[in-house]
């Protein structure tokens, strides 16, 4: 182990000699940097809509899915988007 | 290169009162600081000037949380915040992609060979290629192993300085960093091993 140390060592001088690259910022970079370190913060009502918007989005297609997976079986019947229930109004609808 | 020649006071006075070109100024004077240590702790696949980028959004939406006091240049904060970014990005980088014999060229896999063998004489390639082989043996060290070794070995940095910038103990930074040798010692031999494997 210390003659790996010794040798390691001896590498990584070597490494820092190696030519240092550019450090000179890119055009335009500071300005860039300062006008987003300076964008105001999101309102919490917009990062509110944000959070929510994307949680009932993945409700609704968790609720398609469940409703698709229970629809499946009846898939093959003659009238498979035929309401089951005795409900009058979806029947009209369903007759129009 | 960071001089103590600059009203770094003035400079922040005038950066806290919105000064664009002021502030400006500020991310030129810091950018040499902070991309040394952004390419010593690059994630693979990331871009240094966003990450660098990323350093400088958090300095200025932090800058308040900074109070000056002496023997605490903001040179020191800056660098310190530089790390953290490094560290967190680094972490939330994919799994390290495994680093075989064959992507070493000759002049990388010469070293490789220094590093084991009971030698006094530095083989006869570049500088550059010393510091590539470095940075792929680094490359397969978790985060904060990577961290301590380039800021001790490459960068000279003290016990006390990486404590400062880590915010670990120096105890932890001396055994972090014995600890990475001896990962780094049984890659260099793992590495060593497949090179003969493939010769028999």
């Amino acid at each position: 182990m210390q003659n790996f140390d010794k040798q390691w060592q001896t590498v990584a001088g070597h490494a820092r000699q190696a030519p240092g690259r550019d450090e000179t910022a890119p055009f335009g970079f500071a300005r860039r940097a300062v006008a987003l370190g300076w964008q105001p913060p999101a309102l919490r009502s917009e990062v509110l809509w944000v959070r929510l918007t994307l949680r009932v989005l993945a409700g609704a297609v968790g609720v398609l899915i469940f409703c698709a997976a229970l629809e499946l079986p009846h898939f093959r019947d003659a009238r498979p988007l035929e309401p089951g229930l005795e409900n009058t109004v979806a029947q009209i609808v369903w007759a129009l | 290169m960071v001089t103590d020649e600059f009203d770094w006071r003035e400079c922040l006075a005038r950066v806290r009162q919105r000064d664009e070109e002021a502030a400006a100024l500020l991310v030129a004077r810091l950018y040499p600081l902070v991309i040394r240590i952004v390419r010593s702790h690059l994630p693979r696949r990331a871009a240094e000037e966003d990450l660098a980028q990323d350093v400088f959004v958090k300095m200025f939406t932090r800058l308040d949380q900074y109070q000056a006091r002496p023997g605490t240049p903001f040179e020191h904060w800056v660098a310190r915040l530089a790390v953290r970014t490094c560290l967190d990005a680094l972490r939330a980088a994919d799994r390290r992609p495994e680093l075989r014999w064959g992507d070493l060229s000759e002049e990388q896999a010469a070293w490789l060979d220094f590093m084991l063998a009971d030698q006094s004489a530095t083989p006869d390639t570049s500088a550059g290629s010393a510091r590539e082989v470095i940075e792929q043996l680094l490359s397969q060290l978790p985060p904060d192993d990577r961290l301590v070794i380039s800021l001790m070995d490459l960068e000279e940095k003290t016990v006390r300085e990486v404590s400062e910038m880590t915010g670990w103990s120096g105890t932890l930074v001396k055994v972090r960093a014995f600890r990475a040798r001896r990962k780094l010692r049984k890659l260099a031999q793992s590495l060593l091993s497949q090179d003969r494997y493939a010769k028999l």
